[in-house]
């Protein structure tokens, strides 16, 4: 069960986390561009400070990396969830051509990454930094004296992810933890990171990234080049050229479910839940099914879930299933002192959601 | 399947056919129509279309599906992904149904 105060301080407040599922590792050397455009199946066309988002696949096209890839000057920042820093180097070393001139630093040796998440978060930022990071874009990076600020995260709001130098860690958590007092910020864990992951329709390498789906079938074609040749591009050739079997679609259910439960439609089996959890603020239960590809559409009703067909009834949507306070929070015009009025929108986007399950 | 759900993915289909054509023809997307998934984000990540993409992108829609422009909070919830912008269009159908 996910603390309520953690979804709530993520949506409609600020967050933080400490990160420890995240690998970050600097790529640097005279090939480090060869290199990483050997193993990356997205074209790495990178002006300095910009991140792209991808993957690392499997030589049968199925994705073990959930990967940002950052310019850094002449060097290259990954951010990886799905393997621990010391296997993706061990794997990226596996793939490389022989006789590359590239070195592979483990940075959670020597940083700490801490994450700041929340509509308000830019506005924490701004006192943390000042004004000028308010415009900074998603997926970008740029230097502070003693951490790199990237602008990225899964949850649908805004998102900081800082990586501080070990020495400096201390000292930083505790002007953000000063300064979060007026932001309602709330320590949070990766299982309500996840949960907004879910609701926003981000891939979660540990969920559905473990269904043995590919990118295909996850909707996730935009993280591979149209072009290039990259680890699994024959597999997925030859599934586009079948037409793959099924797709990843985001459903919904008044009635708890969960991963690994069948999805029925006219009493046939159509699909498998592959990611599943509690929605409050909507007041029902949100998740993700691998459906057979004739059925995998959103805005379908007549759906049931479970072991058997006579499960609950379910229906497909399309995700984010939630307003992400974020879209209307804006800066030249809100904060957080004055939040209470201003009119947003509720985070639930069916007014049919439980009475009272939205603030 | 029932006649009244097979109609409803065709429906959707046919939006999205014409969503991909426009990101495609209109705004120079550089991928095949079937490499365009339909929870494909459309800005920030994904297809990473900027501000002055989202203008073109809403008046080229508005004016291939024939309805005038939404208010803002429709606009902003439904630019995000194909499928958003499809539920929209497909919403705005119904509602404009005799």
């Amino acid at each position: 069960m996910i603390p309520h105060v953690e979804l709530e301080a993520l949506r409609l407040h600020t967050a933080w986390g400490a990160m420890p599922h995240v690998a970050v590792l600097r790529i640097r050397g005279e090939d480090a561009f060869d290199a990483l455009d050997a193993v990356c199946p997205a074209d790495l066309y990178l002006r300095d400070g910009q991140l792209l988002h991808t993957l690392l696949l499997t030589d049968d096209g199925r994705p073990f990396v959930d990967l940002y890839v950052g310019r850094d000057d002449e060097d290259f920042l990954l951010l990886a969830e799905g393997l621990e820093a010391d296997a993706l180097a061990a794997r990226l070393r596996d793939a490389w051509p022989a006789g590359l001139d590239v070195e592979i630093l483990d940075l959670r040796q020597s940083h700490t990454l801490l994450s700041l998440h929340g509509p308000w978060a830019w506005e924490l930022m701004a006192e943390l930094v000042g004004p000028g990071v308010v415009g900074l874009p998603y997926l970008t990076l740029y230097h502070e004296p003693e951490w790199i600020c990237v602008r990225a995260g899964k949850t649908g709001e805004f998102g900081y992810d800082l990586l501080v130098k070990n020495e400096g860690q201390d000292a930083l958590r505790d002007r953000i933890l000063e300064l979060g007092q007026g932001f309602g910020l709330q320590e949070v864990g990766l299982a309500a990171l996840d949960q907004c992951a879910l609701e926003n329709g981000f891939f979660n390498i540990r969920r559905e990234g473990r269904s043995g789906a590919t990118p295909l079938e996850l909707q996730l074609q935009w993280r591979l080049s149209a072009g290039k040749r990259f680890p699994g591009a024959d597999a997925l050739a030859a599934q586009r050229e079948a037409g793959p079997r099924r797709r990843l679609t985001t459903v919904v259910a008044n009635a708890p479910f969960r991963d690994g439960d069948r999805v029925w439609l006219d009493g046939q089996d159509v699909g498998e839940v592959v990611n599943s959890g509690a929605c409050p603020f909507r007041g029902d239960h949100v998740g993700l099914a691998l459906l057979q590809r004739a059925t995998a559409h959103a805005g379908l009703e007549g759906f049931t879930v479970g072991p058997q067909a006579d499960g609950p009834p379910l229906r497909t949507v399309s995700p984010p299933v939630i307003h992400n306070r974020s879209l209307f929070v804006q800066p030249q015009k809100h904060s957080y002192r004055t939040r209470d009025e201003h009119a947003f929108p509720p985070l639930s986007p069916e007014p049919a959601a439980a009475p009272g399950s939205h603030p | 399947m029932n006649e009244t759900l097979r109609k409803r993915i065709e429906a959707r289909e046919a939006v999205l056919g014409r969503i991909r054509e426009i990101l495609i023809s209109t705004l120079h997307v550089e991928r095949a129509p079937a490499e365009l998934d339909p929870d494909t984000p459309l800005f920030g990540t994904g297809l990473r279309l900027d501000s002055i993409d989202a203008v073109e992108l809403w008046v080229s829609v508005c004016d291939a599906f024939q309805f005038p422009p939404p208010e803002d909070e429709r606009r902003i919830t439904a630019l995000r992904t194909l499928n958003t912008l499809a539920d929209l269009i497909l919403e705005l159908r119904v509602e404009d149904a005799p």
